[in-house]
């Protein structure tokens, strides 16, 4: 082995390396966001309650913003993150929980859930997406606890060997892709929602906006 | 050896050294939360004695939820990052706290008590929580301090000892433990989501003025 073939071994491992490390690095962090998500989501008690103590509305208000913003972008940077899920080539080429797909897809229910109703005013509507992110955290914690982090115990390697994506590529793949037509399908339904929501909303603007002008070019040719 | 081999040994050696570098830094980074979380609760009277010397109604409130709202990050910080305590790889490879594990769990009951409870308002609650601090903080720091940082140096029953708190020169224990922790988390996560779902994400718990 010459000085040019280390060079080349050392390039493509950084590269290839490099890679892995970051998917690796998402997915160990994976748990650390579905964590803190469920804690806010399920802490609205909670916070309710330091909220009904505060003595000015501006206290409250800071209170209830910041709380409100930290859930919602948490819910948002996982499922993001949770996009490689969804690319045939990681799936099959490295060790993820098997169900992170459909978990991303319940992630995004309890999204839109939360885009559709207003689940801090409706109590089923906030139940409704407890579900979705229980479910969710359930299919994500399960795989990742008893199956890609249990390789070094023997009597669970029946169930590391199933619930691992890249020991089990086939049904990896399957669940993947009937993920990815869930996710389409919600994405959909959400894209078709706030495209009449708008039209509904800024076409009665409009209306109105239109009848000012008539009123007020009438009243003023009196 | 060709280049692929060392292609595939240089790629290996670097994900399994970053992340035993990963989970490093965060159990290193864990007694520093276990102590800020510790010193923000226990510092609840210099805080309300600082809040009943303010003029102005704002600057109170503000004082009190900045405060409520980082011993609270806190705590939800010091639970997630002890996930790894329920991961047999990780606590049969890296050197870690043995009932680290144990810890997280009772972190993981004050957050439950304060999403049922109500620690600062009701003094059994706040007892509990403090309680369940305390000995949650044994659990962390004696391994911590008597195995991990001092295995190096001990001698004789002494370094058995050290080895017998590391999750690494004792994986059976270790393991086990891991799987009595994630049985708990479960029960407790469970309790949790069917509070709130009971309760609809309301706050249920009647006010009480008693400090």
């Amino acid at each position: 082995m010459n000085p040019n073939d280390v060079q080349t071994a050392i390039t493509n491992s950084l590269v290839q390396g490099g890679s892995q490390w970051l998917i690796a690095t998402i997915v160990a962090f994976l748990p650390v966001l579905w964590t803190m998500a469920l804690m806010l989501h399920l802490g609205r008690p909670y916070v309710l309650r330091t909220l009904r103590r505060c003595g000015l509305r501006l206290g409250a208000d800071i209170w209830w913003m910041s709380y409100l913003l930290m859930r919602d972008a948490l819910l948002l940077i996982t499922f993001g993150l949770s996009w490689f899920f969804f690319e045939p080539n990681i799936v099959a080429g490295m060790a993820l929980p098997i169900t992170g797909s459909l978990a991303a897809l319940f992630l995004l229910l309890s999204l839109a859930v939360k885009l559709s109703r207003r689940v801090d005013d409706d109590v089923n509507a906030y139940r409704l997406s407890t579900l979705f992110l229980v479910i969710g955290a359930t299919l994500y914690y399960g795989p990742l606890v008893f199956a890609v982090e249990a390789n070094s115990q023997s009597y669970l390697s029946g169930f590391t060997a199933a619930f691992t994506s890249s020991s089990n590529v086939t049904v990896a793949l399957v669940l993947m892709w009937i993920s990815l037509a869930g996710v389409a399908l919600v994405a959909a339904w959400l894209f078709v929602r706030a495209l009449m929501s708008a039209n509904r909303s800024m076409g009665r603007r409009l209306k109105k906006e239109k009848t000012e002008v008539v009123i007020g070019a009438t009243g003023g040719g009196e | 050896m060709n280049v692929d081999t060392l292609t595939h040994a240089i790629v290996s050696g670097m994900n399994a050294g970053l992340e035993q570098f990963l989970e490093g830094t965060l159990a290193a980074m864990l007694p520093v939360i276990w102590l800020a979380l510790l010193g923000l609760h226990l510092g609840r009277p210099y805080i309300l004695d600082m809040i009943d010397r303010f003029t102005l109604r704002l600057g109170a409130d503000l004082l009190w939820l900045i405060y409520i709202a980082l011993r609270d990050i806190l705590i939800i910080s010091g639970v997630v990052m002890s996930f790894m305590f329920l991961f047999p790889d990780v606590v049969s490879t890296d050197q870690l706290p043995l009932t680290g594990g144990f810890a997280a769990v009772l972190l993981f009951a004050v957050l439950l008590i304060k999403l049922m409870g109500d620690p600062d308002h009701n003094l059994r609650d706040f007892r509990l929580v403090t309680w369940l601090l305390a000995v949650g903080a044994l659990f962390y720091f004696v391994p911590y301090l008597f195995g991990v940082m001092f295995n190096q140096v001990a001698t004789g029953q002494l370094l058995a000892v050290s080895q017998f708190l590391v999750s690494n020169t004792n994986a059976t224990w270790a393991v086990a433990i891991g799987y009595i922790t994630t049985a708990l988390f479960a029960i407790m996560g469970a309790i949790a989501v069917g509070y709130v779902l009971m309760t609809g994400g309301r706050a249920e718990v009647p006010e009480t003025t008693s400090k």
